[in-house]
């Protein structure tokens, strides 16, 4: 059987069994040889936390002050990141006293928790990071993560389960020193206008 | 039409297979065996631990050591220890106390005479002290040693500058070190020595022997009078305490000190003395809230009869 053969089955034969060998040979090998594989894998990554720890150099006397920045986060807050969301969205760009006023007064649970981790902000900017005025704080970032959720069983009828969700969520914010930047208000006249004059901008080549 | 093609491959692949185990066993070549073993049995699907229905929260409470036990975990045994440092002493013994209006005399008046003779003739323990510091370490002279107590503080205060830590703590004794450096590892300092107004000069020494008798450490504090500059930057870059441009006249009191006993023992900056009637020092470039007092729910604050506690002045030793 070996001697009645092809040219043709030999070039095949040598394809599969070349590839054969790469493939057993980049098993054995593991990820180290393959450069497009992540290197790190992990879950929890403290990077937020570390934005603290950032020096800028000593500035000269005719540079502008560099604004104060402050970073905090709390991890695992039981709450959904998606209704958390709303809160986080709600203050961006608030100065800190109205974002504090506006939670307090605020029905959702995550409002509460919110408020805490405002007040921890605003005591570690003024007692470590050099910040002059507690009310002279705005917030520059304020935005959610998904944290680590357990798994539990969800009972339904006919013997039938579902995996369900606890949910736990995490809480960025970072704090600049200063006034809040003013965001330009645009009406939908504004708009329309835009709108119009980029038709009216518009050039026709190879016209008559 | 499956079949005689699923036939002709599987014709094929035995000449294959036979071949490439001929040419695995000519070429000598080892591959390593696959990773991924298809099993026909292979759990595909996940159910979460149920909680709270098989252990019982209350036997958990209760004792959880006998749990951990049964479970396994061995916990390594916590040793209740606190870490001592031998090399250095943990304050000033016996501090010297400066005499009133030592920098505003000059030499040439009577007041300031009478201050010269003074602490020219120093106590007779200071001088027991620099008896036994000398049989220790006989290249001790009081002169000499004022000079090197100088060039000490100058490089303890430029590596602190540049945070060096090894240099810092092989000048510096264990006890000086966190109080130099709490609250500077995201600061940056500028520190420049301008110059040494008046030569410097050991006013005081004392020997005390620690836990044990012949425990020696001398500690010998140095007066020096100096122009410094000092800058303080925070952790952006702004100017936080002083200036570069400014110089200071600063009138310090040192104390310096050496394990005797050790023979590999180094003089070292061991902490300054700060007297009492110590004018203050410059205020930060930022506003401070200052607490206010306590007052009860029914009282009000009177803002025009405050006034501000001043702390009390009192020699201490940093």
């Amino acid at each position: 059987m070996a001697t009645a053969m092809t040219g043709r089955g030999m070039a095949f034969i040598r394809n599969v069994s070349g590839t054969l060998i790469s493939r057993l040979q980049v098993l054995g090998g593991g990820p180290q040889q393959l450069s497009c594989l992540h290197t790190s894998s992990s879950l929890s990554s403290a990077k937020w936390e570390k934005k603290n720890r950032m020096m800028f150099p000593p500035q000269l006397p005719d540079e502008p002050r560099r604004p104060a920045e402050v970073y905090h986060c709390r991890r695992q807050i039981k709450y959904s990141k998606d209704k958390m969301w709303y809160l986080a969205k709600m203050i961006r760009g608030m100065s800190i006293d109205q974002a504090i006023a506006q939670l307090e007064f605020n029905d959702k649970k995550g409002a509460k928790i919110m408020k805490e981790v405002l007040l921890e902000a605003q005591e570690m900017a003024v007692r470590s990071h050099n910040v002059e005025y507690k009310s002279n704080l705005y917030l520059a970032e304020s935005y959610t993560g998904k944290g680590t959720y357990l798994k539990r069983i969800r009972y339904h009828g006919r013997g039938m389960f579902g995996i369900m969700d606890k949910v736990y969520c995490h809480y960025f914010v970072k704090l600049v020193e200063g006034s809040p930047p003013k965001t330009e208000e645009r009406t939908s006249l504004d708009q329309a206008k835009e709108y119009v004059q980029g038709l009216k901008n518009r050039t026709i080549i190879h016209g008559l | 039409m499956a079949l005689p093609v699923r036939r002709t491959v599987a014709a094929l692949f035995r000449p294959t297979c036979s071949s490439l185990k001929n040419l695995e066993a000519v070429l000598d070549v080892r591959h390593p065996g696959p990773l991924y073993l298809p099993v026909r049995t292979k759990k595909r699907f996940f159910i979460p631990p149920a909680v709270g229905t098989k252990v019982d929260n209350q036997d958990n409470q209760e004792d959880p050591e006998a749990m951990a036990r049964a479970a396994g975990i061995v916990f390594r045994q916590e040793y209740m220890e606190r870490p001592i440092n031998i090399s250095s002493s943990a304050g000033v013994f016996d501090p010297y106390i400066p005499p009133e209006g030592d920098a505003r005399l000059s030499s040439l008046s009577k007041e300031g005479l009478k201050q010269r003779t003074e602490q020219i003739r120093q106590t007779a323990a200071s001088q027991l002290a620099i008896r036994k510091i000398k049989e220790h370490d006989p290249e001790f002279t009081t002169k000499g040693f004022a000079e090197k107590a100088q060039e000490i503080f100058i490089e303890a205060h430029n590596a602190l500058t540049h945070f060096n830590k090894e240099q810092l703590h092989s000048l510096v004794t264990e006890r000086c070190y966190p109080e130099m450096t709490r609250g500077n590892r995201y600061k940056t300092i500028r520190w420049r020595f301008v110059e040494s107004l008046e030569p410097p000069k050991v006013v005081h020494a004392r020997c005390p022997d620690m836990v044990s008798k012949g425990n020696l450490y001398g500690q010998v504090t140095v007066r020096m009078h100096s122009k410094q500059t000092l800058a303080v930057y925070d952790r952006f870059g702004r100017l936080m305490l002083g200036s570069e441009d400014q110089p200071k006249d600063v009138l310090e009191y040192l104390v310096l000190e050496r394990h005797l006993v050790n023979p590999y023992g180094r003089w070292r900056l061991h902490g300054k003395i700060v007297p009492s009637w110590a004018p203050a020092k410059d205020p930060i470039i930022k506003t401070v809230m200052i607490p206010g007092p306590d007052l009860k729910p029914w009282e009000e604050f009177d803002a025009v009869g405050y006034q501000v506690p001043k702390p009390e002045a009192v020699q201490w030793n940093k």
